[in-house]
């Protein structure tokens, strides 16, 4: 069943010159225990369509979408309140900023107790604080913190990195979402704290169904960890389709130049040798290029590029390009 | 390779007192008996953890702190903490975040003059010569020495970084974490500069990195550093094909998975 069912979800800033548009038309499927990664490089939106969906932009922030469904119900429909209500029941976030997702002035276990929706509760009132706390431990030990007494006082500044990740996925599955979105869960984490968290997240995923929006700029632990991809370069989608599809055979030239420019995925480029790279750099949103946004920067670009090229796809393999590399049948 | 190393370190010792209760004292050990070398035009990654005594190896390097016991060889000569300003020269450092190490008031001409009238004798010509000649070989224009840093793009900052280290011509940079964070374009656009600055000058790269993304493409060597101990070290593609110690193992298993 698709879970999530987003089109051309536009995120517009107001500013003094008027509204930017940072985000562009971008397309968002996500099923039921799928696993899609969406990278794109700094800036280009990632953070900003995760935080549109679950609804925490500010006012500045004009949003708006062709289609916008969860489980099969028209979102678009329903006021914001009601929304907010579904959405805050089976999607949870965890936050590029870790700030965000924790309280920085109260210890762990008082922040934990608060993730636990009441509808999580089988006991009476009064049996509640210490189900909570029953409750509290057996999610430590779920994301893999035996210790639970060593932390439940302490503070996210006195625990490593690592810990306070594992401790916000735990407060993130306290309500056993149906879609987890991970805005860099591991971006800040070193190698091998890194790898078990995405086999936390994968075990979740494979016991529970749960499906995940995994967002980062690193293709490699994307590739990695991930069914479904979807790309994006300054607010546009590029590509999407089935992580290894994508991988074997980029359509778009700027996924082309990403895969290009790992040297993990060019087994015979020498040691050493020059990398793949793009000339020139991401645009800032007050100077977008129009049409599509590589045109500055695409080796294959021509004059037809000035206008937005719009989605096309080969079978499940969505880009969006006038000149895809493997010419269309 | 029968050539002097740039850069040798014999048998390097650190520890910390750390106050613990009122009276006690605890010793920490942040390195142990480390030893490595780095020859001319080549690459040498550190790879540890936080906690492993990368940093420890860093302040050493700089000579923000000095070893218990051990030495540090520059071009076979023995480096004491007096001749830092002189050694200043040959070692220059790059961090990870280039924004927060410059000045936001200054303009990069301004700074770059800096450094240069700090540490030469080189009139104001020959200063403004060299710093035209910086900017464009790190494919920045003439007209960016009157930016301010705000003006620069993350890729330009990284760039203007590695331009205020390069002036000096050192013969070793220390590269502190600087392309983990880097997005994929610009990362392999500085990694191009770094790989050619090399072909084209033999200036050695120490790369200190908790991550192996680059490890494997850039290194020619790489040392594996844990708890202050040095487990594999030796070629970087004999080490990824056969680690010896478990904790190397277990690192180079990770970076793939
Ligand atoms: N509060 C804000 N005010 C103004 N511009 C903003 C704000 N938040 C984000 N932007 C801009 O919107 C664009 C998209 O930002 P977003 O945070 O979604 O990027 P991202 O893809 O998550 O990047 P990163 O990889 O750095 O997290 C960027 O150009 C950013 O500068
Ligand atoms: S539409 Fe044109 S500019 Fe854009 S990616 Fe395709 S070829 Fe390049
Ligand atoms: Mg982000």
């Amino acid at each position: 069943m698709i879970l999530l069912d987003i089109k051309n979800l536009t995120i517009e800033l107001e500013t003094a010159e008027g509204l930017i548009r940072a985000v562009d038309r971008v397309n968002l499927t996500i099923r039921e225990g799928e696993i899609r990664g969406l990278v794109g490089e700094s800036g280009s939106g990632k953070s900003l369509i995760a935080k549109a969906i679950v609804g925490v932009l500010n006012k500045r922030w004009h949003i708006t979408a062709d289609r916008f469904s969860w489980a099969g119900q028209d979102l678009l429909r329903l006021s914001y309140e009601e929304q907010r209500k579904i959405i805050g029941r089976d999607i949870a976030m965890i936050y590029q900023e870790p700030s965000r997702s924790m309280d920085p002035t109260a210890p762990i276990l008082e922040q934990l107790i608060e993730s636990i929706p009441d509808s999580e509760l089988e006991s009476s009132w009064w049996g509640r604080p210490f189900e909570r706390r029953k409750k509290a431990i057996a999610l430590l030990h779920k994301v893999g913190i035996r210790d639970h007494q060593a932390i439940f006082n302490s503070y996210p500044y006195q625990l490593p990195e690592g810990v306070c990740q594992k401790i916000m996925i735990a407060m993130a599955i306290a309500k056993k979402p149906k879609l987890l979105i991970a805005d860099e869960p591991t971006t800040a984490l070193e190698s091998t704290t890194q790898a078990q968290l995405f086999r936390l997240l994968a075990s979740f995923n494979q016991l529970k169904g749960m499906s995940i929006l995994l967002i980062s700029h690193e293709l490699e632990t994307v590739a990695r960890n991930t069914q479904t991809l979807s790309v994006l370069y300054c607010g546009q989608l590029v590509e999407a389709g089935e992580t290894a599809t994508i991988l074997k055979q980029p359509l778009h030239p700027y996924t082309d130049a990403l895969i290009k420019s790992v040297p993990e995925f060019q087994p015979d480029l020498a040691s050493k040798q020059p990398l793949y790279a793009l000339p020139g750099s991401i645009p800032t949103l007050q100077h977008l290029p129009i049409g599509c946004r590589l045109g500055p920067r695409c080796p294959n670009a021509r004059k037809e590029c000035v206008k937005t090229p719009v989605l096309d796809r080969l079978q499940n393999h969505y880009f969006s390009c006038h000149f895809p590399l493997q010419g269309k049948k | 390779m029968m050539t002097t190393p740039l850069l040798e370190i014999r048998q390097l010792y650190k520890s910390y007192q750390k106050a613990q209760g009122i009276f006690g004292r605890k010793t920490i050990q942040a390195l142990s008996d480390i030893s490595f070398s780095l020859y001319p035009g080549q690459t040498l990654a550190i790879v540890g953890e936080t906690g492993s005594g990368k940093s420890t190896l860093a302040k050493l390097l700089v000579g923000i702190e000095t070893p218990d016991s051990g030495e540090i060889l520059l071009e076979g000569e023995a480096v004491t903490i007096s001749d830092y300003k002189k050694y200043n020269h040959v070692i220059r450092y790059i961090f990870q975040d280039p924004a927060r190490s410059l000045n936001p008031h200054q303009k990069v001409g301004q700074m770059l003059d800096d450094v240069l009238r700090y540490s030469t004798q080189l009139d104001e010509e020959q200063r403004q010569d060299k710093i035209h000649q910086t900017l464009q070989q790190l494919g920045l224009m003439e007209e960016h020495a009157d930016y301010y840093p705000h003006m620069f793009s993350g890729g330009q900052l990284q760039r203007v970084a590695l331009a205020r280290a390069l002036i000096m011509d050192p013969k070793l940079l220390i590269l502190d974490e600087a392309l983990t964070a880097l997005d994929p374009s610009l990362r392999a656009q500085i990694v191009n500069l770094l790989l050619e600055l090399q072909k084209n000058t033999g200036l050695s790269y120490l790369l200190i990195t908790n991550h192996l993304r680059l490890v494997r493409h850039i290194s020619d060597s790489m040392l594996v550093l844990h708890q202050g101990k040095a487990l594999d070290y030796g070629q970087t593609h004999e080490v990824f094909s056969n680690p010896q110690h478990d904790y190397s193992k277990k690192l180079i298993k990770s970076a793939q998975s």
